[in-house]
């Protein structure tokens, strides 16, 4: 049985998370291939805001700000939208196994990219259009998800998860057909594509995804306490006022057009979706109003500390993501879990 | 202050409630009986403006509830479900405070007087001593209380409630009922109940509406209701009516050939 946490507790939590964020920026800009020391890192910062004067050189210079920065901002981003998503969507279907991928976003996503990828003739790089039929694909599968499992008005929630598990079906089936008819370039490319990379990220790819992130996990953070009285089911959070439809709506809304612009720019980073949600639940209970403020934060970290990881064990190749976010996450998940068993009889 | 006018209510093609109208006034407690299946559930729901009415109309205080807003019929009418959902990990201050929800809006914190407000309605019901504690850990009586607590929070004119008492002991049923009662008599509370014990609903409702497949077969003063032909018809039983202490009892008696 949990109880509810102390609010020294959940102050401790948070500021841990914060720790975590503060370190994972840090690791974002000084880990690399060039040693450049955070001391001269942070002096740069200064003088461009005319304080003081830089020691790095121009090379320095663009290979912290134009390569690690970007990358960082963008890991920032991804991992906040995507936590935040999977928490959304976890409170929002009352399913602890919801993750942001749910209604069609991977599927949808993964189709358009195959689209992209495996019709053009030249095979050394992805697309510049990906991103954008990527984008498209994850918005039609939600939307035909929402369309087929949640417009009638006696629709549940599990009629909306089992509509995306049939979409998500049909979108995968399309997507594998039109990769099995490409070249092995093609799949190569695409495998690539789905498993997920901030490789390529850049500042104009911080630029397009920042408003859909800054908003989406805005609305979902202010209806954390509208996932609080959800917890209480449909029928009792409607008679204590709430507008069960159009909150579910809204929060779904918001999670999948997030999660569909991350993943456009990133590709299908699994995982962080399901497990920093849990993560967060597990040291600070399971009210919402911590929840969801704290995932935006740790997801943030976290993806920036495995895209850290991703980089550098095999520099200088690098893991996929994915397979990071998993690796780490999965044990410091089922390291608190048994924490928190011996603790509590 | 409850109206129902020709309450019709489908499931499918399934009737639930036929054509019931009933009128409950301020400041009463009416309790609906009947067997299981007569539709009780699904008339407090239709009452508590939760579900889509095939025909008729329910109004709270004047309000028809299918033409105003969920927050604002929340604060009209507030509903204790049969199998209320208790979430794990909340406390029982959090739960009692969600009744204040539909007062102070859901993108507002409680402001001092919600506070209050749950403070008030926790000492009333005796809750204060778990305040902090996980509501999904209390007992079957204490849950009962919580429950109540957060319909009494939401500061209603109107409490719609399904079986109260259900998996009670004998005690904690009687201190529930005694402190609706209690509602009732000084806080001028509506309220309308769904009871199985028959001779609990006679000792403290002012008036019992008997319900089988979806009709209202009789409607009256519990001493009435208890002690009409319908009653026994209706359940398809024998029952028999004795009077403890100047208070109907109603009992169920075997048939003579099914003795052993």
């Amino acid at each position: 049985m949990t109880s509810p946490p102390s609010a020294r507790r959940v102050l401790l939590v948070a500021a841990a998370i914060v720790a975590a964020l503060v370190v994972a920026v840090a690791c974002g800009l000084v880990v690399g291939p060039t040693p450049i020391g955070a001391g001269r890192i942070a002096g740069d910062a200064l003088s461009r805001l005319g304080l003081g004067h830089s020691t790095l050189t121009s090379l320095q210079s663009t290979i912290v700000w134009q390569l690690r920065a970007p990358r960082m901002v963008l890991g920032l981003l991804a991992g906040a939208m995507l936590a935040v998503a999977g928490a959304t969507y976890q409170g929002v279907f009352r399913n602890p196994l919801a993750d942001p991928y749910l209604l069609g976003v991977a599927a949808g996503a993964g189709l358009g990219a195959t689209l992209a990828i495996v019709n053009v003739a030249d095979v050394s790089s992805v697309p510049a259009w990906t991103p954008l039929l990527a984008f498209a694909g994850a918005l039609v599968a939600v939307a035909l998800t929402w369309f087929v499992g949640g417009r009638s008005l006696r629709s549940t929630p599990a009629t909306l998860v089992l509509a995306g598990v049939a979409v998500s079906a049909l979108f995968t089936s399309a997507q594998t057909f039109l990769q099995q008819q490409s070249s092995t370039q093609s799949i190569a490319r695409v495998y690539i594509w789905l498993l997920g990379s901030l490789a390529t990220a850049s500042w104009h790819s911080v630029i397009i995804v920042v408003p859909y992130v800054v908003l989406c996990c805005a609305v979902c953070v202010a209806a954390a306490r509208a996932l609080d009285i959800m917890s209480v089911g449909d029928d009792e959070a409607r008679s204590l006022g709430l507008s069960v439809r159009a909150v579910r709506l809204l929060v779904v809304g918001a999670s999948s057009l997030g999660t569909a612009a991350v993943v456009s720019v990133v590709g299908l980073i699994g995982f962080v979706g399901i497990i920093v949600p849990h993560i967060v639940r597990l040291l600070v209970g399971t009210s919402y109003r911590r929840i969801l403020p704290l995932s935006v934060i740790f997801g943030a970290a976290f993806l920036v500390l495995c895209d850290t990881v991703a980089r550098t064990v095999m520099a200088p190749s690098e893991l996929p993501l994915g397979v990071v976010t998993a690796m780490v996450g999965a044990p410091v998940f089922v390291l608190i879990l048994s924490v928190r068993r011996m603790r509590t009889p | 202050m409850v109206h129902l006018e020709h309450v019709t209510l489908h499931a499918g093609a399934t009737t639930l409630v036929h054509d019931v109208s009933l009128e409950v006034a301020a400041g009463s407690w009416c309790t609906i009986i009947g067997p299981n299946g007569a539709g009780k559930t699904s008339l407090v729901a239709a009452l508590a403006g939760l579900r889509t009415l095939t025909r008729g109309t329910v109004r709270v205080d004047g309000q028809r509830l299918d033409q105003i807003r969920e927050r604002e019929r929340a604060r009209l009418v507030a509903y204790v479900p049969q199998h209320p959902e208790i979430p794990v990990g909340m406390s029982v201050q959090e739960y009692v405070s969600l009744g204040r929800v539909a007062i102070h809006g859901v993108l507002r914190a409680p402001s001092r007087r919600d506070r209050d407000a749950v403070s008030d309605v926790v000492e009333r019901l005796e809750l204060g001593g778990f305040r902090d504690r996980d509501g999904a850990s209390l007992s079957g009586g204490e849950r009962q209380r919580m429950v109540l607590a957060r319909a009494l929070a939401q500061s209603t004119k109107v409490v719609v409630l399904d079986e109260p008492i259900t998996g009670l002991d004998v005690r904690h049923q009687m201190e529930m009922l005694e402190m609706l009662k209690k509602e009732v008599a000084e806080c001028g509370l509506t309220v309308v109940a769904t009871l199985h014990d028959l001779t609990l609903a006679g000792l403290f409702t002012d008036r019992l509406v008997l319900l089988d497949r979806g009709e209202v077969r009789r409607d009256g003063t519990a001493h009435d209701v208890i002690r009409s032909e319908e009653l026994a018809e209706s359940y398809g039983t024998r029952l028999r009516v004795v009077t403890v202490d100047g208070s109907d009892v109603v009992v169920p008696v075997r048939a003579r050939e099914d003795r052993p």
